[in-house]
C-alpha cells in the first residue's frame, strides 16, 4: 500500500507543478500581450482563455499518458499471463517505466505468484482426476485385479477380484496375498519365485503364467486361470506389484474332466484286481512246488501282470489326485538304502519274468532322506516299469544311488534298450493325452513320468532323463537329505512335513505368513 | 448276539459286502490264527461290533444299509460308554477327498486301500498294528 500512497503523492505533485507552470505561463503571456502589443483586455482575455484551453488539453494528454503507464504495464502483465493471450503479448519492460515502477514491480510479482499457485492447483486437480480415472478403471475392470505393496500386502482389490475369490474387497485390504490366493503352478516357475527374483534384480518386470490353479473357500470350486503380473520397484504410490487373473476354469477343466472320467472308470478295476491278486496268492501258496516249472513260470508271470495292472490303476488314480490337488505327501525321515532296496525287491519279479536282472549299487554313506514312502515307491515303480518295457533285448537294468556334489541323494536307473527319440524328450514329463503323435510309437509314456515329476517335485527334488536312441536311457532323480528339508521348516516338532504334489513345492509354511 | 468272551488279540470282524474279498481275507486271517466273522450288512455289522469284544474290525466304507463312515462315527462317539476297544481298520478301494480321508483317519486306527495289499500282506500289516 506504501507504493500506492507514494504513487498518489507523486501524481498530486506532478499535477500541482504542471498547473502552477500553466498559471505562471498564462500570467506571463497576459502581461506581455497587454504591455507590448497594447491590445485591449477583452481580446487578451479571449486569447488567453484559448491558450489556457490548449495548454490544459496538452497537459491532460501528457499527464494521462504518464499516469496510465503503471496501469498499462499491469494490464500487459495480466494479458501476458492469461491462458489464451500469452503467445501474442510480451511481458512489459518495467525498467522503462518513468512513473510507479515500484508499484508495478510489486503488483506484477504478486500476480506472478497468484498465477503460479493457480497453475499448481490446476495440475494437482488434473492429477487427482487422473487418479480417480485410474481408480475407476481398476474398480470397473471386469478381471480380478490386485495391487500389492512391497510386503505383498493387498493395497487394492477390485470388485471382480472380490467376486472371484469370494472375499469382500475391504476384507482383503492389508492381508498378505498368499493368505488370500492359494495358488498352485504347473511348473516350478511360480509367482513368488519370480517376484523374489524381480525384487533382487529388476526395477520393473512383467511375467505371465498359464493354468494356475486356485483353491479358494471350501464351498467354491477350484479355479483355473492365467495370471499376469507387473512389478515396479519403489512406486511412489507404494503399489509395487499388480496382478490380473484371466479365468479359464471352464476351458481348462475339460482336460481335467477327461482325467477324472478315466479315474472314475479305472476305480472300478480296483475290486477285481484285489480279488485277482488275492486268488493268485492263494494259488502260489498252495501250488508252489507241486506244479511243473513251466506252470510255476506262468504263475509268476500272472502275478507280475496283476502287479503291473495294479500299478497302472494307481498311476491313473494318482494323476487324477495330483490334478485335483488331492495328493498330499507326508515326508518322514527314512533310510534311503532300506526304502530303495525294499522297492527293488518288490519289482524283481516283474523284471525276472521278462528275463531282466536288476543290478543295484547303493552307496553306504547316504544320509537319511525326507520321503513319503508310498509315493516314492510309485516313482521307483514307474521308472523301473518303463525301463523293463523299453529294454528290448538287453537284460540288465542298473540302479545306482549316491550322494551328489550338491549334497543331494541321487538315484539313477539305466537301461540299455531302445532309447528315446530326441523329438519327444521334452514331452516325456507331460500328461499322456497331450502327446498323441507318439502314442503309436511309445504306448502310455508320459502318464507315469508326469506323476513321477509331481511326486519328486513335492519332495523338493528334480527328475531328469538322458537318452540315446538305440543305446538306452538313464532316468534319475534327487532327494533332499532330511536335515535340509527340516531346515526349510523351523519348529518342525512332529518329524513330518506335509506337502501337496502338483509338480512343484507348495508348502504353506514356507510361502505363507 | 450273546456277549461271548473271546481270547485277546485274535478276534476279528470283517464288515465287507464283496463276498469274494470276505472269503479271501477269512482264509488268510484264519490261517494266521484269527477268529474271523464276516458281515456283509452295515447295520448288522454295527450290532455285532457293539455287542462283541472284537480286537480288530476291518471296515469297508461302501456297504448296504448304513455306510462304514456312519458305523465309524457310532463306534468312535466320544460320549459312548463303554468305549469300543477294537482297532478299527478302514479297508476300501474308494478314493476319498484328502480332507475326508484325513477326517476318517483321525477316528480310525488305520486306512488301507484293498487293492494295494494282498491278503498275505494284510496279515503282515495287522501284525504290526499296535
Amino acid at each position: 500500500m506504501d507504493f500506492l500512497r507514494h504513487l498518489t503523492s507523486q501524481a498530486k505533485l506532478k499535477i500541482f507543478l504542471f498547473l502552477i507552470f500553466n498559471d505562471l505561463l498564462l500570467i506571463a503571456v497576459w502581461l506581455s500581450l497587454s504591455y507590448f502589443l497594447k491590445i485591449n483586455n477583452l481580446i487578451t482575455a479571449g486569447m488567453l482563455s484559448s491558450l489556457g484551453l490548449l495548454l490544459a488539453g496538452l497537459i491532460a494528454i501528457y499527464l494521462s499518458g504518464l499516469l496510465m503507464q503503471p496501469l498499462k504495464a499491469l494490464w500487459q502483465t495480466i494479458l501476458h499471463l492469461a491462458p489464451h493471450e500469452q503467445s501474442t503479448l510480451r511481458a512489459p519492460n518495467i525498467d522503462k517505466l518513468r512513473f510507479g515502477r515500484q508499484l508495478v514491480t510489486s503488483l506484477s510479482s504478486q500476480i506472478y505468484q497468484l498465477v503460479n499457485v493457480a497453475e499448481q492447483s490446476r495440475l494437482l486437480d488434473q492429477k487427482q482426476r487422473g487418479d480417480l480415472k485410474a481408480n475407476f478403471i481398476a474398480s470397473s475392470l471386469p478381471l480380478p485385479f490386485f495391487a500389492l505393496d512391497n510386503q505383498e500386502t493387498v493395497l487394492f482389490a477390485n470388485q471382480a477380484a472380490a467376486e472371484y475369490i469370494g472375499i469382500k474387497s475391504e476384507e482383503m485390504m492389508g492381508k498378505n496375498i498368499y493368505m488370500l490366493l492359494d495358488m498352485a503352478f504347473p511348473s516350478e516357475d511360480t509367482f513368488d519365485k519370480w517376484l523374489k527374483n524381480a525384487k533382487l534384480h529388476n526395477a520393473t518386470a512383467t511375467c505371465s503364467w498359464d493354468r494356475v490353479r486356485l483353491s479358494v473357500l471350501d464351498n467354491h470350486p477350484t479355479r483355473l486361470f492365467d495370471l499376469a503380473a507387473y512389478y515396479n520397484k519403489g512406486n511412489p504410490q507404494k503399489i509395487e506389484t499388480m496382478l490380473i487373473l484371466f479365468d479359464h476354469t471352464k476351458q481348462y477343466s475339460q482336460d481335467e474332466q477327461a482325467i477324472s472320467f478315466i479315474a472314475l472308470s479305472v476305480h472300478e478295476l480296483r475290486t477285481p484286481l484285489t480279488l485277482l491278486r488275492g486268488y493268485i496268492e492263494v494259488f502260489e501258496e498252495e501250488l508252489s512246488g507241486k506244479i511243473t516249472p513251466e506252470l510255476e513260470d506262468f504263475m509268476a508271470k500272472l502275478n507280475a501282470t496283476a502287479q503291473q495292472l495294479t500299478a497302472f490303476v494307481n498311476n491313473i488314480l494318482n494323476v487324477a489326485r495330483v490334478d485335483e490337488d488331492q495328493l498330499v505327501l507326508q515326508l518322514k525321515e527314512e533310510n534311503w538304502q532300506t526304502v530303495l532296496a525294499g522297492a527293488i525287491k518288490n519289482l524283481e519279479l516283474r523284471a525276472r519274468v521278462r528275463g531282466i536282472k536288476l543290478e543295484i549299487k547303493i552307496a553306504d554313506d547316504l544320509p537319511p532322506v525326507g520321503v513319503d514312502r508310498l509315493s516314492i515307491l510309485e516313482v521307483i515303480n514307474n521308472i523301473i516299469d518303463n525301463a523293463i518295457k523299453y529294454s528290448g533285448t538287453s537284460q540288465v537294468i542298473k540302479i545306482e544311488s549316491h550322494l551328489s556334489k550338491d549334497g543331494l541323494v541321487e538315484t539313477t536307473f539305466q537301461d540299455f534298450g531302445l532309447g528315446i527319440p530326441l523329438g519327444i524328450m521334452s514331452n516325456l514329463f507331460t500328461k499322456f493325452y497331450r502327446d498323441h503323435r507318439h502314442r503309436a510309437q511309445i504306448g502310455g509314456t508320459g502318464l507315469g513320468l508326469y506323476l513321477c515329476k509331481a511326486i519328486v517335485g513335492a519332495h523338493g527334488g528334480t527328475i531328469w532323463v538322458r537318452s540315446q536312441e538305440g543305446k538306452g536311457s538313464t532316468f534319475g532323480f534327487t532327494l533332499l537329505p532330511y536335515t535340509q528339508l527340516a531346515e526349510a521348516i523351523k519348529n518342525n516338532d512332529n518329524k513330518e512335513i506335509v506337502r501337496s504334489a502338483h509338480g512343484w513345492i507348495k508348502n504353506h509354511s514356507l510361502y505363507r505368513r | 448276539m450273546d456277549n461271548v468272551p473271546l481270547p485277546p488279540g485274535r478276534n476279528l470282524l470283517i464288515i465287507e459286502d464283496e463276498h469274494f474279498i470276505g472269503e479271501l481275507y477269512t482264509r488268510a486271517l484264519s490261517k494266521a490264527g484269527y477268529q474271523v466273522t464276516v458281515e456283509a450288512d452295515g447295520q448288522k455289522g454295527l450290532d455285532l461290533a457293539q455287542t462283541n469284544n472284537y480286537d480288530i474290525i476291518l471296515l469297508d466304507l461302501m456297504i448296504p444299509t448304513i455306510t462304514g463312515i456312519e458305523i465309524l462315527r457310532v463306534l468312535r462317539d466320544p460320549a459312548r460308554v463303554p468305549k469300543v476297544k477294537a482297532k478299527i481298520i478302514i479297508t476300501t478301494n474308494l478314493e476319498q477327498r484328502e480332507d475326508v480321508r484325513a477326517e476318517i483317519e483321525k477316528q480310525a486306527d488305520a486306512y488301507i486301500v484293498k487293492a494295494e495289499l494282498t491278503p498275505h500282506e494284510l496279515v503282515q500289516f495287522l501284525a504290526n498294528i499296535k
